[in-house]
């Protein structure tokens, strides 16, 4: 009977070392797996959904707007052809610059009507990122802990295709840029939290940017209207009216491609160099 | 010569020897008072002459004796400075000269991706956004030391790329984090 005791507290050991060092074995996988957990919610579906709808109403809003410009253009391109420049006087040229100044009223009137949709969109996407990152990152990750997270996948080895181009507004059409961020939110599915964190940042940087801008253009919109209804009946052509024109072309429609802030990659491969056991 | 004279001239040199070895008993070994940086292009004799400097009365000059390694391993970059530069932290460590996170942190600051000036125990909101100007220059200066251990030293382009991108990466979230944190209503 003793006997038998001593022998089961044997197996019952051996039973434990292999057991352990099984455990040992799979260590590194569950390190690596707590790792990866938990994931940082920072585009809930109702963020998603926004960024989306903002989309769509700068989408409206640059149709209604494309025909006016296209217009303008024209006429601001015939006025100087016609060398009206220095020449207001002539009968010809106070025709064109009436003509660009009713232009440029109708497209004051479309921006007054559709900009203060636009505003409450940016603003509520915005908002809502803005409630997400305090929490996600600012309140629940220390700058060491977001830093590993940002790091982390770079270790993970996705592509450089793959990563983010940083800071939004890179020349092109604000429903476009809209839509961008829509699909890289969309196609991430969550499961790169490092990216999610550079891509939350930098939508709402870019939200905060064209809110400030959209408030500033509704304050100009009136008394730029007043502007013009008050030089339509001289016929001229300010240059305040054309800065308008180009500001609103440049946050509509983009500016011309402008190269993105990032370096370049180094053109060698990756490899496994050496690691320090001092490496934090 | 005369053997009176003799016996003095001898008995004077014999005072002379005994006085000059007592006075070398009494300062610090010779080697150790000279703390001269270690010379020449070769890494592997400057570390092995710091190290012997290092330990024998030069300790309080270790961060220039780190800077001038650094300095002669930029004559010759390649990846294997990172280990050697790992091993004398470690040894440094293990004489006494550095603690254990005093290495580490050298290390990583040199020869790391990660940035050790972000190292903090409470939340972004709480450190890091009343100081983010601050922390940021702070990177700004590691960055230009990771210049010079990773590339310089290290000839290592891949990681050092990486470091970069962390830093402007870092610098995009820390300020959407921080302008989040500091609209709380």
């Amino acid at each position: 009977m003793k006997t038998t005791t001593i022998r089961d507290r044997e197996y019952r050991r051996k039973f434990i070392r292999r057991l352990m060092g099984g455990c040992l074995l799979f260590m590194p996988m569950a390190v690596h797996a707590s790792a990866q957990t938990p994931t940082i919610k920072l585009f809930p579906t109702t963020v998603l959904e926004e960024i989306k709808h903002t989309g769509n109403v700068a989408a409206e809003m640059e149709t209604g707007l494309q025909a006016v410009i296209a217009r303008l253009d024209e006429q601001q391109t015939l006025y100087l052809e016609s060398k009206c420049e220095g020449n207001e006087g002539d009968p010809g040229c106070e025709q064109i610059a009436r003509q660009m100044g009713q232009s440029y009223l109708e497209m004051l009137n479309i921006m007054g009507d559709k900009l203060p949709e636009m505003e409450t969109a940016v603003n509520s996407t915005s908002s809502s990122l803005e409630k997400r990152i305090r929490r996600e990152l600012g309140q629940k990750k220390t700058s060491w802990s977001l830093q590993e997270l940002l790091v982390g996948a770079q270790s993970e080895g996705g592509t450089n295709a793959d990563k983010p181009a940083l800071r939004g507004r890179s020349g092109m059409r604000l429903s476009d840029r809209f839509h961008q961020y829509y699909k890289l939110v969309a196609r991430s599915g969550g499961e790169v939290n490092s990216s999610l964190a550079v891509i939350a940042s930098d939508i709402y940087l870019d939200m905060q940017e064209t809110s400030s801008l959209i408030a500033r253009t509704r304050e100009e919109i009136s008394r730029a209207t007043l502007m013009e209804q008050l030089n339509q009946s001289f016929g001229t052509i300010t240059p305040e009216m054309q800065e308008v024109v180009a500001g609103v072309k440049s946050i509509l429609f983009g500016e011309e491609q402008a190269s993105m802030p990032m370096t370049a990659p180094p053109a060698s491969q990756p490899q496994q160099g050496y690691e320090s056991p001092l490496n934090l | 010569m005369n053997t009176s004279s003799k016996s003095i001239v001898t008995a004077t040199i014999a005072m002379t020897v005994l006085a000059t070895a007592l006075t070398a008993c009494n300062s610090n070994p010779p080697r150790a008072t000279a703390c001269s940086l270690p010379e020449g292009p070769d890494l592997d004799r400057a570390i092995s002459a710091a190290r012997f400097d290092l330990e024998t009365g030069c300790e309080h000059q270790f961060d220039q004796y780190f800077q001038h390694l650094l300095t002669i391993a930029e004559g010759d970059p390649k990846k294997g400075n990172k280990a050697a530069f790992s091993e004398f932290l470690i040894w440094a460590n293990e004489e006494g000269l550095l603690s254990k996170r005093q290495a580490r942190e050298t290390y990583t600051r040199y020869f790391g991706v990660k940035y050790v000036s972000l190292i903090s125990d409470y939340s972004v909101c709480d450190q890091t956004c009343p100081r983010q100007d601050e922390v940021m220059r702070e990177m700004n200066r590691e960055l230009v030391d990771k210049e010079q251990g990773l590339l310089k030293v290290s000839a290592d382009k891949r990681e050092y790329y990486r470091a970069n991108r962390l830093f402007q990466e870092t610098e995009l979230v820390l300020e959407a984090t921080c302008e989040a944190c500091g609209r709380i209503e």
